[in-house]
């Protein structure tokens, strides 16, 4: 169970001095990142890591906790504005705050999105901090079999990341396996793939080649549409919502908080899904389902809240397990080792206050994104109308540098643009760069865990089929596999068939 | 996207190959399993989705790209991508500000900015700030070059 004293204690501790403001710069950035149409919350945390290098570690974690859970939110002031979700997650507020803006109520809309995501999210990290050390005592008992059987079910969550084409997304994540490869065998210390670079003796650097994946690409991706960006005209009046606005929410907020952790908590499905079943179920339960769409603040209220409930569920398989659910848990892992903090069981164990520290940040982020979102609604409203002329190339600059920054070698500077340009070349060629660099996280700890496994056993493979955590753990990842590729063979057979009715009504 | 999907798939087929072939050179470890199990295990599964992609490539069922890339668009990405590559490799010899400076300028241009004073400003500024922020504040030191 949670440590009561040590939680307090964490609050203590981020809400004070150098933390506090970290918390705070985390939150104001990740909103504006998430605000800007195209650039996600994946990236604003890729992008920012380097500077958080000259940080205690839980300054820097905080930050990063607070431009994920803010960017999250600031996706959705660009839906309300200009019909266009700022973050992926952000698609189904569009359904009611575009229309709710049209209707001259684009203030009340901010006002209602930006608490609704403050509850949805605030609800999960309290979860998050309550069942995370349930979970971490359990993942104790775990041994290299185990780790192997959960190394196997992260990457097939991978299979769900994959997009329109699951053997694309195999692709990239056998791919990533093979980078996780590169340099010294864990084992038996000789050279492997290093082509004689001795820079690769120690493997492809990890944090480059992350910027460069997913914030680099989606950098060579808004030049392609720099010229394009839509603007922001509307004027915000009323922000503030009133008692009864929030009152007929109320409804929607408890159906979106439990929809968001059970879909966050739920491998391979992500904020937008969370969104997207929070918005479906209060209108399916709404007196006047026909009113959705229209402009109805409860549209609003439980596409946010379930999108930013997502949030404390996709934290707890990272932070317990060592299993990141999702691209942005990938690049908050990363972060965590870069300030020496494995994520796993041991962590609850070696670093309790540590745990706790990140509980309250977490809880902390999600309220202050509140305030920062009511204050500065309309300064986040106009950072949308940024000349992106300056944007991107600022973009390209936070990279290239933050790359450079980790350990002052230029290797990784061209780590960082190579892997940014292979990375936009798959996304234009419809590869998803996310499973790629999930398997490069579980690569090391698959392949180490099935050799310390065989190491147990004297070579017997038997081993992963009679211990009954290890079977349960397989069956589950085969289970998620078959899943995800049923559903995106239904959604793509739904494509083709939109697409013939398109083509036979022209 | 048939093209692209056809030359990907060869391309990986090559990769599977040297996965193969590296691995079995590899020293077999006593108690400790055979090195080559994992790597090759992995490289057999990308053969198998290489061949699907080639085969599915080939009949004509290549998935159709959401948008396509032409015209000044390609020009812009493949400027950016090639003045990005100058900027990394002029930055071990000029150091960080003296080839920032010339990079965002020259992105700005691609980019289609001509308020030039607006252009050379913020190409005089950023490098600046970054400078501080990361030297001054941040003690994280970069690229010096020419410029000390």
């Amino acid at each position: 169970m949670v440590d009561l004293n040590l939680l307090l204690q964490g609050f203590g501790t981020v809400l004070y001095g150098y933390n506090l403001i970290a918390l705070v710069l985390g939150s104001f950035f990740g909103i504006i990142i998430g605000a800007i149409p195209g650039l996600t919350a994946t990236m604003g945390i890729a992008l920012l890591v380097p500077f958080t290098f000259g940080m205690t570690p839980i300054t820097g974690i905080v930050m990063l906790l607070g431009i994920y859970t803010g960017a999250i939110y600031g996706g959705g002031i660009a839906s309300i504005l200009i019909k266009t979700p700022g973050t992926p997650a952000a698609a189904a507020t569009v359904f009611d705050g575009y229309p709710m803006a049209q209707k001259g109520q684009a203030g009340k809309a901010i006002g209602i999105a930006t608490i609704s995501s403050g509850v949805g999210g605030t609800f999960t990290a309290i979860c998050l901090a309550f069942f995370a050390p349930i979970l971490a005592k359990f993942a104790l008992r775990f041994s290299a079999p185990e780790y192997f059987a959960l190394a196997c079910f992260g990457l097939s969550v991978t299979i769900t990341l994959s997009g329109r084409s699951p053997v694309k997304g195999f692709i990239s994540g056998a791919l990533g396996l093979l980078i996780s490869m590169v340099g010294l065998d864990p084992m038996g210390g000789f050279q492997r793939f290093t082509f004689g670079f001795p820079e690769l003796t120690g493997g492809l650097s990890f944090v480059p080649m992350l910027i460069g994946l997913f914030a680099l690409s989606e950098g060579f991706r808004q030049v392609e549409v720099v010229l394009t960006a839509p603007r922001v005209s509307a004027i915000l009046k009323n922000i503030i919502p009133t008692a009864k606005d929030l009152k007929q929410c109320v409804p929607a907020y408890i159906r979106a908080c439990f929809i968001g952790l059970i879909v966050g908590i739920t491998p391979a499905i992500g904020a937008d899904t969370a969104a997207f079943l929070s918005y479906a179920e209060t209108k399916r339960a709404s007196k006047h389902p026909e009113k959705f769409g229209t402009g109805v603040p409860e549209g609003v209220a439980a596409a946010q809240c379930g999108e930013n409930a997502s949030t404390g569920g996709d934290v707890l398989p990272m932070i317990t397990l060592g299993i990141p659910g999702d691209a942005a848990t990938a690049v908050l892992m990363g972060a965590l080792t870069i300030h020496n903090l494995q994520p796993g069981p041991m962590l609850f164990l070696n670093h309790p206050e540590v745990v706790h520290q990140i509980f309250s940040g977490m809880i902390a982020a999600n309220v202050i994104f509140v305030i920062l979102g009511l204050l500065f609604a309309r300064f986040f409203a106009q950072v949308i109308n940024i000349d992106r002329k300056y944007l991107v190339p600022l973009i390209f600059i936070c990279c290239l540098v933050g790359s450079y920054a980790i350990n002052n070698v230029m290797y990784d500077l061209v780590t960082c643009a190579v892997f940014g340009f292979i990375g936009y070349m798959m996304l234009r060629y419809d590869f998803p760069v996310a499973p790629m660099v999930l398997a490069q996280i579980l690569g090391g700890m698959m392949e180490s865990n099935f050799r310390r496994s065989l190491a147990m056993s004297q070579g017997d493979i038997m081993i992963f089929l009679t211990r009954p955590i290890t079977v349960v753990i397989l069956v589950l990842a085969a289970f998620t596999t078959i899943m995800a590729i049923r559903r995106q063979r239904q959604a793509l057979k739904m494509e083709e068939a939109l697409g013939r009715q398109k083509a036979d009504s022209r | 996207m048939k093209k692209a999907d056809i030359s990907t798939a060869i391309f990986l087929l090559l990769v599977c190959g040297y996965v193969f072939y590296e691995a079995g050179s590899w020293p077999r470890l006593p108690d400790l399993g055979d090195p080559a199990w994992i790597p090759r295990g992995v490289a057999a599964c990308l053969l198998v989705a290489s061949l699907i992609l080639l085969v599915r490539a080939l009949r004509g069922r290549a998935l159709m790209l959401p948008s396509r890339l032409e015209g000044k668009d390609r020009s812009r990405v493949l400027w950016v991508a090639a003045i990005t590559m100058g900027y990394v490799v002029g930055m071990n010899y000029l150091g960080f500000i003296a080839s920032t400076v010339p990079y965002l300028t020259g992105f700005g241009i691609a980019l289609g900015e001509r308020r030039w004073m607006r252009l050379v400003l913020f190409a005089l500024v950023v490098p600046l700030t970054i400078y501080l922020v990361f030297e001054a504040t941040l003690k994280v030191p970069l690229p010096r070059g020419l410029v000390r």
